[in-house]
């Protein structure tokens, strides 16, 4: 498929679609993931034990991320209703993208910090 | 779907939305729904308490009020038929095969299932008293 085969090429509600989509196909993964760890609790030690690995640094940050997709899909669904239900949000669509990013961002750098903070004070694990 | 002309039947009264209208619909109720458990789920277990604090013992004592086990439940089925809708979605706009698309679905529609019911069993049999 040529890049010309497409009318639709890189406007800011494309990035849109792709970035709901790949948020939601990763938030849905994870989940599929923690419906399994949760199921542990049938067994408390080996729960807590696996549980114990969310302290580990590299699965904080990949908290972080599920915080990130979770936000950016949350607020961008938001949008997408707006959108659906009010012709004013439709012109302003591209501005509500923006607001979009913004609320991600505000929310999602200060949750990042939180979670990362043991991190931060120096523990890895 | 738009009526052919060898199309005799009346046309679909706006009473009786289609299934893909109703899937549209859920989309935007279910998403909207899960704005609110979904984000007060994350903010409980990562961002008020440390992950590492959220063991046994915390979800025993979380779990001792039956209205936190209808919370999770709730995000349970929700996050699970709002997620399984959309993955729908992306298998039809990327499975072209009808065949492919049929067997894909099918283990996404058990997957889920699987995880519904794994999920309930989690939430209702876990004993009311701590260990």
């Amino acid at each position: 498929m040529s890049a010309r085969s497409t009318p639709y090429r890189g406007k800011a509600g494309q990035w849109a679609f792709v970035g709901h989509r790949v948020s939601g196909f990763l938030v849905f993964l994870f989940l599929l993931l923690h419906i399994v760890d949760v199921s542990l609790l049938r067994w408390p030690e080996t729960y807590d034990q696996v549980h114990r690995l969310y302290g580990n640094v590299l699965l904080r940050l990949f908290e972080v991320g599920l915080l990130f997709a979770l936000l950016f899909h949350s607020f961008n669904g938001v949008r997408i209703v707006a959108v659906d239900f009010f012709p004013d949000a439709v012109r302003n669509q591209r501005r509500l993208l923006h607001v979009v990013v913004a609320l991600t961002l505000l929310a999602g750098i200060p949750g990042g910090i939180v979670i990362l903070w043991p991190f931060i004070e120096g523990r890895l694990l | 779907m738009s009526a052919t002309s060898t199309d005799t039947r009346p046309p679909r009264r706006s009473r009786q939305p289609s299934a893909e209208a109703r899937s549209w619909a859920f989309m935007r109720l279910s998403g909207l729904a899960l704005l609110f458990f979904a984000l007060v789920h994350f903010a409980i277990t990562h961002v008020i308490n440390d992950v590492v604090e959220t063991d046994y013992d915390f979800v025993a004592e979380r779990w001792h009020n039956p209205a936190w086990r209808v919370f999770d439940w709730m995000l349970l089925v929700l996050a699970l038929s709002h997620g399984a809708n959309g993955l729908r979605w992306i298998v039809d706009d990327y499975v072209r095969d009808p065949g492919r698309r049929k067997a894909v679905k099918g283990l996404l529609y058990g997957l889920t299932g699987v995880l519904v019911v794994v999920g309930t069993l989690t939430i209702l049999a876990f004993p009311s008293r701590p260990r």
